[in-house]
């Protein structure tokens, strides 16, 4: 009996001993500055520490402490951070979720900050994305996340078709002939083994609201002091382009319904798709990286629909409003984001830069992995009407997304799908109408 | 007596083994993704064993992130929250089936009222609770958090196990002329040692898979533990580091694949008396 006593005994006093000396005695003067970074491929990471590095080396007395976040958990993370009051210093999102978090009021205004170099140097269409119309900046946007058509170069020899160029991108009948010269029964078994496209629709509002701009359309439009919700005849164009090409002309593959645009790389390895449409810039590094040895593609100007005119979004720095040491944040920002730093940065993550010191860089004007392709889509990017829209992350996920799944799985008409896109965002936009949020 | 064919067994058979190869099947392919090079991860014609295999995503986990400082913080949290929820759940669960009062039932009905508030409701609060008395991006805090997560399913499970040992046990050791802490440690806590093995077993492996409060609540990167350090492999719109995410997985297993090996047998006999009834 004495012995199970004193197991237990011994056990209880050894767990409280252990959590005892596991509490953080810490003096909270001295705290280095809190950056959560979001970046998450290897090389990526291995430059963002070693920037932080740089800099802790630089500034023994104003040192920065590296946190390695996860997309998939950043909103719960800030918005507990910024309910709590305890905030990073700095911390790395993008552009269309940071619009929300500043009409919450969770963010500090930057631009008394921002230096005359950096606010010159970034470009107007990135800067748009943050900036509010009565001036206020909220975060600093370092890297464009941009739509990019990758081509299968072997694929398009064999078939006789000329790639278009910067001087003559593809309209979308372009892209739909070409579909169906690509799109074969290789084994002639009644089945297609190859298709001319791959899109990954699986969440495509994001695709669908950024082409949407080069075809008129915008689907958010503003009356009076709020957004209303309108599918029109622009909008449906594009939607019903993308219907033809999957049930009348069969050229896009039907697993692309289901696929994210990463989830549509290994079968453009394979030769099951000859052009992944509507994937991110960011595609690339993985095509890089993992395709096959002597496997040969290319990057397609954007297309033309009524212009080549897409939605652009970009990922950033910003700085909560209960930080306490904007200034020292701000700081470090304008050395993360000199234009060294950022190109290291737009490299390895294989996104376009902000700054047009980077985009003047040889390493963004060369062919090889696109980069020349990708950087002179700049100047075709634009700001969607939905920036600023209260309630835009939310209704994308709620009804955007859910309804065009539906769609594009043959569930529905184009028309029925407007119907209720348009029903069913007045719902969400109404929820967020009451909040009175502007931005 | 002629022997008929069994047609029964054979499809009872052929549907376990169906089952066993429909749960093993994901950790195959994690295992097999761990040993492929990444471009043939990438292939667009996968195949379930590597054709070359390679060592470079372990080397990489290892070499790469903090991924063993993460596995020790997560066992550290494991084995405190575990027996400090063990130790405060076996005599609150004894207490409440020997001691009858009014309040057990209330105390039974709150225990499970509390099961259906989701995380992110109690997060803000627990926060700010907890961030008062400095314990957020500490690995206290986090023990404690754990300890009040589990300790009410824990509470319901011991007292299911407590109110299976017949009270003529206790009647006759007392007869004997046994004491009441005689009673308890002579007669109770071995009969109890199956359940408490199965309610330490589902309480560690709670702390260990668990992911949003550590997330949310270690700031310090060296604090961070195995689910939040695993998460970091993946990216925006699906993206993964799946080479290195699946030699990561595959060593973030082998603790509890341990732990489940040693207390295997404590937890079938566990969750078996606790269905019966005294």
């Amino acid at each position: 009996m004495k012995r199970i006593f004193y197991t237990i005994l011994f056990l209880g006093v050894a767990a409280i001993t252990v959590l005892w000396f596991t509490y953080k005695h810490e003096n909270p003067k001295n705290q280095p500055l809190r950056f959560v970074s979001l970046a998450w491929q290897e090389a990526t990471i291995a430059t963002n520490k070693s920037i932080v590095a740089e800099w802790n080396n630089a500034h023994p007395d104003l040192k920065v402490e590296y946190i390695q976040g996860t997309w998939n958990a950043a909103h719960d993370y800030l918005i507990t951070a910024f309910e709590t009051g305890d905030v990073p210093d700095i911390f790395h999102y993008e552009s269309s979720v940071i619009i929300d978090y500043a009409m919450r009021g969770y963010l500090r205004d930057l631009s008394p900050y921002i230096s005359s170099e950096m606010k010159n140097d970034i470009l107007d269409v990135a800067w748009a994305t943050v900036t509010r119309p009565n001036g206020e900046v909220e975060g600093i946007p370092f890297l464009i996340e941009s739509l990019v058509v990758i081509y299968n170069k072997s694929l398009f020899r064999e078939a006789g078709i000329t790639p278009p160029d910067i001087n003559h991108p593809w309209t979308w009948d372009d892209l739909r002939e070409a579909a169906k010269k690509l799109t074969k029964d290789i084994d002639k078994d009644g089945v297609i083994d190859q298709y001319g496209v791959g899109i990954g629709l699986r969440n495509s509002a994001n695709i669908i609201m950024n082409t949407s701009i080069s075809f008129g359309g915008s689907f958010f439009r503003k009356e009076g002091n709020s957004f209303v919700v309108k599918v029109q005849d622009e909008e449906k164009k594009l939607l019903q382009t993308i219907m033809d090409m999957i049930y009348k002309d069969k050229t896009v593959a039907p697993s692309s319904i289901g696929e994210t645009g990463a989830g549509m790389i290994p079968g453009f390895f394979s030769n099951k798709y000859a052009m992944l449409v509507g994937i991110g810039a960011w595609g690339r590094q993985q095509i890089v990286e993992y395709a096959p040895k002597k496997f040969t593609w290319g990057v397609m100007p954007p297309l033309k629909a009524k212009t080549q005119i897409y939605g652009a979004s970009t990922q950033t720095l910003s700085i909560p409003k209960e930080s306490k040491r904007a200034n020292d944040a701000m700081k470090f920002i304008d050395f993360m984001l000199n234009t060294n730093n950022m190109g290291l940065i737009a490299l390895n993550d294989w996104m376009i830069p902000t700054r047009k010191s980077c985009l003047s860089m040889p390493e963004f004007q060369n062919s090889i992995g696109g980069w020349d392709i990708t950087c002179s889509a700049v100047s075709t990017l634009g700001v969607g009407s939905w920036l600023g829209a209260p309630g835009y992350v939310e209704w994308k996920s709620r009804v955007a997304n859910p309804v065009l799944q539906e769609l594009f799985a043959g569930r529905m008409t184009v028309d029925e799908a407007a119907k209720r896109i348009e029903h069913e965002s007045n719902i969400v936009l109404s929820r967020y109408k009451k909040r009175g949020e502007v931005w | 007596m002629k022997k008929r064919f069994p047609y029964f067994k054979i499809a009872i058979h052929g549907l376990i083994i169906l089952y066993v190869v429909f749960l093993l099947f994901p950790l195959v392919w994690v295992l097999a993704s761990s040993f492929k090079p990444t471009p043939e991860i990438y292939s667009g014609s996968p195949t379930i064993l590597p054709r070359h295999i390679t060592l470079e995503h372990y080397l990489s986990v290892i070499n790469g992130q903090l991924l063993f400082r993460s596995m020790w913080n997560s066992i550290i949290v494991g084995i405190m929250s575990t027996i400090l929820v063990v130790l405060v759940a076996v005599p609150s669960a004894y207490a409440m089936v020997r001691y009858k009062s009014f309040i057990n039932n209330a105390i039974l009905g709150w225990i499970l009222v509390s099961q259906i508030f989701p995380v992110i409701l109690v997060m803000i609060p627990l926060y700010i609770v907890l961030r008062y008395i400095g314990l957020t991006d500490s690995l206290t805090g986090l023990t404690l958090i754990y300890i009040v997560w589990s300790l009410p399913f824990v509470l319901w499970m011991m007292h299911g196990y407590v109110k299976s040992i017949p009270f003529e046990l206790e009647e006759a050791a007392v007869l004997d002329g046994a004491s009441r802490t005689q009673v308890i440690f002579k007669v109770i806590l071995p009969l109890l040692l199956p359940a408490i093995g199965a309610c330490a077993l589902f309480s560690f492996i709670s702390a260990w898979n668990e992911f949003f409060f550590a997330f949310v609540l270690m700031k310090s990167p060296t604090l961070a533990t195995l689910q939040v350090e695993l998460a970091r492999y993946t990216g925006m719109e699906g993206q993964a580091r799946t080479g290195p995410l699946a030699a990561a997985s595959i060593i973030a297993t082998i603790p509890s694949i341990i732990l489940f090996i040693i207390m295997r047998k404590w937890l079938t006999t566990g969750l078996v008396a606790g269905a019966l009834k005294g």
